[in-house]
């Protein structure tokens, strides 16, 4: 790769990396994963940089990655993390583990919702409603069908509605 | 739920995702990376190219190198080889020498980023020289030697072919003393590395058709780690996976995984073994093979194989589960396969592809 497209890609990481992470980190409900999924789907972008720069849409491009990335991740990891009602023991005396998951819950209770979702409905959620594509373009992000988004769509939404934290904190 | 609700999800989404402060961005780590994937994909292309110019000497050997045109691929266990690390008054760059039934080769390396055409920060030129190769230095691009902590020995997977001899060379982990490679004449060579260029590196050379049984890596305190190569039909070695004491690769096994009519036809076939997996799409007379070291079987991986003029196919391996492998082509149109199962291992695919951009994703199995 020359020095120009180089500089191009650097440049367009630099630029895109926090939207990219939030992406990844809506989608994993893990920053540090956010981070690995995220930098993977750089290094694939930059593997083909001169052709995803002809095309027009780095945006896309690397974003379809992520999705991809964080579908198999999850399939990897499935079995390994398990999600369950109660936080894990943390070390922490419960003081401070009270403390501290207070803060997150006031920080993060749609993020927490977000992860008691399964998979698809998230990725739908935070594509449809955060990132703002459109139902076709969820679709093809999705592979799936845009009757699927719709249904997927409407189940999540349904979920958060009586999501009591979220009802509590005045979403539903 | 009405659409101001829809616009407050937003605003909601917006502030949670906001709250996340990324860690600056790894530019230099995904462009490391980048390199590494361009790089595996490139080898490929090297290795067609390499299959290229071999049957194109093998074919016009009289035109090439007059009397001491190479002869046809050595039949396994009838050579004899030797090879030794170079001296301390040796040329800058020279990595090793040795000879092929008598006759010398060596192989010397130019500055990485020295100008190997097309190739990059990632390429680097290295020369083939001596009577082994009949004669006359020859500079080919190659991958720059690049020590990787993962593994004892980076050996190269764009392995240099010249004529009826390929060239294995690596670069070595600090902690590596000596390699020994096993051939299937019997023969052990022992690899001592030599610094070149600020990085730690062996070569050795064998005749195309030789098979590499394995290569050990020691360190002081004794075996390190032992890599089977994929000894691939055209007669190339291949490294893939380097498995410590005690550990065991998968078994061995091929099978096809996907096939075409297109330019005279083309088919896809995965080898598993100790290596790893190795996928090969000869076409038209050329051949193309990569291996991917699965380290953890059944991950994802995808490979693409730029498998001959006009003609292009991704290969690789899809996760478990998946229902089926989708291609958007650049035409509009849509590719799906279902994936191919090979001895333990699951999701493998081929599929020719068009020219242009491409978008692929696989499905849950349904």
């Amino acid at each position: 790769m020359n020095a120009k497209l180089d500089g191009e890609f650097r440049e367009f990481m630099h630029a895109r990396w926090p939207v990219v992470v939030r992406l990844a980190y809506g989608l994993t409900g893990d920053q540090g994963h956010a981070e690995d999924v995220a930098q993977a789907a750089f290094a694939r972008a930059y593997a083909s940089w001169p052709r995803v720069s002809r095309a027009g849409d780095p945006d896309a491009y690397v974003r379809q990655i992520v999705v991809n990335e964080n579908r198999n991740r999850f399939r990897r990891h499935r079995v390994a993390e398990r999600l369950t009602d109660s936080p894990p023991e943390s070390g922490l005396a419960a003081a401070a583990w009270a403390d501290t998951t207070r803060r997150y819950e006031d920080r993060s209770a749609l993020t927490a919702a977000l992860q008691r979702l399964g998979p698809r409905q998230r990725a739908v959620i935070v594509l449809r409603y955060w990132i703002d594509l459109t139902e076709h373009e969820t679709a093809a992000v999705l592979n799936c069908s845009v009757g699927t988004v719709k249904s997927q769509a409407s189940r999540a939404l349904a979920t958060l509605r009586q999501d009591t934290e979220l009802v509590d904190e005045g979403f539903g | 739920m009405r659409i101001d609700d829809e616009r407050d999800l937003h605003e909601q989404l917006e502030a949670a995702f906001g709250a996340i402060t990324p860690a600056p961005a790894p530019v230099d780590g995904a462009v490391r990376r980048g390199r590494v994937i361009k790089a595996r994909r490139r080898a490929a292309v090297a290795a067609g190219a390499a299959a290229v110019v071999a049957l194109a000497v093998l074919s016009v050997p009289a035109q090439r190198h007059g009397p001491a045109a190479p002869g046809p691929v050595t039949q396994a266990g009838h050579y004899a080889v030797t090879v030794q690390a170079p001296g301390p008054h040796a040329a800058p760059g020279l990595i090793a020498s040795g000879t092929i039934d008598g006759k010398g080769w060596q192989l010397t390396a130019a500055k990485p980023g020295s100008g190997a055409p097309g190739t990059g920060s990632r390429g680097q030129m290295f020369t083939t020289s001596g009577a082994a190769f009949g004669g006359a230095a020859t500079a080919q691009p190659g991958q720059a030697l690049t020590v990787y902590s993962q593994v004892p020995v980076w050996f190269s997977d764009s392995v240099l072919t010249r004529g009826p001899v390929q060239v294995q060379y690596g670069a070595v982990r600090a902690d590596v003393t000596y390699v020994a490679a096993r051939l299937d004449n019997g023969t052990v060579l022992i690899l001592h590395p030599v610094a070149v260029y600020g990085v730690r590196a062996v070569a050795f050379a064998v005749p195309v058709g030789a098979r590499i049984v394995d290569a050990t890596a020691y360190s002081r305190h004794g075996q390190i780690a032992t890599a089977t190569p994929f000894n691939a039909p055209n007669g190339v070695a291949f490294f893939g996976l380097w498995l410590r004491p005690g550990q065991h690769g998968l078994a061995r096994t091929s099978g096809r995984i996907g096939s075409g009519t297109a330019y005279g036809g083309w088919s896809a076939t995965a080898y598993l073994g100790p290596w790893g997996v190795c996928i090969r799409v000869p076409a038209t007379g050329i051949t193309s093979a990569q291996c991917t070291p699965a380290a953890s079987p059944g991950s994802a991986g995808l490979l693409f194989y730029p498998a001959g003029k006009g003609l292009s196919v991704m290969a690789g391996q899809a996760p478990p589960g998946t229902g089926w492998i989708v291609v958007n082509q650049p035409d509009g149109t849509t590719t799906k396969r279902r994936p191919v199962t090979v001895g333990s291992q699951s999701g493998f695919f081929a599929i020719q592809v068009l020219p242009g951009p491409h978008q692929m994703t696989w499905s849950e199995l349904k």
